[in-house]
């Protein structure tokens, strides 16, 4: 509460113990990777990971998926779990998407270019020849995942 | 695969599932391969009813998301937990925001995610950390993003707190009464004078005998490089490649 004043304290009505709060956090825009989706904006997301919380807390969504699929092909999978329309303003059909994270399930995180990214973070010189390598270079996401040599399913 | 020199990290696994009680309810977080080893050392060996629930294990899947996890903890659901840090003090507190002044940090990191709540609220807490220099282990910690006990101000939530920090140089006790870390046990093949050297706090050794102890015996060591190391490897895939191939 020293660096955070947006913390207040509130007394719990039933304990009448004081506690500290913390204001929502709504963010302008989520970007959240998903593995199906369809062109109503139903997709699924894993459901380990926080996806569907964000996409329900933020103004904009944007879901990324692996597959798009029909509308009810978007049945929640064993790790998946279900996030509405309601939620959702835009699908984006990017396989391997997730790349260089791993979309478990699917494929792992690609630890060697997470290392080559850490190297080149160091040196302001070394990023910007990453970032003109894989990130300014390929002319699409297609030619993203050649650069990279990733492994089409 | 047996003939392998004991790797550090396994030391730290057979210390972490030594640790653990059978019938507890033991659960790791995130990025935690280590302590997640341990309790299914723990279960596959003298523990057969710890039910772990290691977070990200495809087997054993929560509906969604940490917020579920986090609500279970706070029902009081967690009897073991275990956290990490880039700096702990002695008196147990740990750092996971930044390195240097809050305002003008040299590192900043993610943050606490739940630790504090954590914490807290499970009925102990296991630190672990994958190295042990007087980098990690400070005096104080620059930033506390939660801690050990309560101090003067009384927490209503306080369910539980520190209890010991294994390194992959050994294991530290915390002493409730004297509220501070205390060296218990060193690993075999490591020294006193090596923890204590590595250790940027005093560690309690005045004229207490400290022990060298393997926390890994023949038959644990097989468990773990067998069925452990088979249900570890379908969790945390690159660890396991990174440490046993």
């Amino acid at each position: 509460m020293t660096i955070r004043d947006d913390l207040k304290t509130v007394k719990d009505p039933y304990s009448g113990e004081d506690y500290v709060v913390v204001p929502p956090i709504v963010p302008d825009v989520a970007v959240i990777h998903g593995l199906k989706g369809d062109r109503f904006g139903g997709v699924t997301v894993l459901g380990a990971r926080n996806d569907r919380l964000l996409a329900t807390a933020a103004r904009k969504t944007i879901a990324v998926v692996e597959a798009l699929v029909e509308p009810d092909e978007v049945l929640p999978g064993l790790q998946e779990v279900y996030v509405a329309p309601l939620h959702i303003d835009a699908v984006v059909v990017a396989p391997g998407g997730a790349h260089p994270t791993a979309c478990p399930g699917r494929y792992e995180a690609d630890a060697t270019h997470l290392s080559a990214y850490v190297a080149a973070a160091k040196d302001a010189a070394a990023f910007r020849a990453y970032l003109d390598t894989y990130i300014f270079g390929p002319a699409d996401h297609d030619s993203y995942l050649d650069a990279v040599g990733f492994a089409r399913p | 695969m047996e003939d392998k020199p004991v790797h550090p990290y396994e030391r730290m696994i057979g210390a972490i599932a030594l640790l653990l009680n059978d019938g507890e309810f033991a659960a790791t977080g995130t990025l935690s391969p280590i302590p997640a080893a341990g309790c299914l050392l723990a279960q596959h060996t003298h523990a057969p009813h710890l039910a772990p629930m290691i977070y990200g294990d495809p087997a054993n899947r929560i509906s969604e998301g940490l917020h579920e996890f986090f609500g279970f903890a706070q029902r009081g659901g967690i009897d073991v937990f275990f956290l990490s840090g880039i700096q702990i003090d002695q008196r147990g507190s740990i750092n996971l925001s930044v390195i240097g002044d809050y305002g003008k940090p040299k590192l900043r990191l993610p943050g606490g995610a739940g630790s504090a709540m954590l914490y807290s609220l499970s009925r102990r807490t296991i630190l672990f950390t994958m190295t042990h220099t007087k980098k990690l282990f400070v005096p104080k910690v620059d930033f506390v993003n939660a801690t050990a006990f309560d101090g003067d101000v009384r927490t209503p939530w306080r369910r539980g707190g520190l209890s010991h920090v294994v390194t992959p140089l050994g294991v530290m006790k915390f002493d409730r009464e004297k509220k501070r870390l205390a060296l218990d046990y060193v690993f075999t093949g490591g020294t006193v004078a090596q923890v204590v050297d590595n250790t940027g706090f005093d560690l309690d050794v005045a004229g207490r005998e400290i022990p060298v102890v393997d926390p890994l015996d023949g038959e644990s060591l097989r468990v773990l490089r067998g069925p452990v190391l088979d249900k570890l490897r379908t969790i945390y895939p690159l660890v396991c490649r990174m440490v046993w191939g």
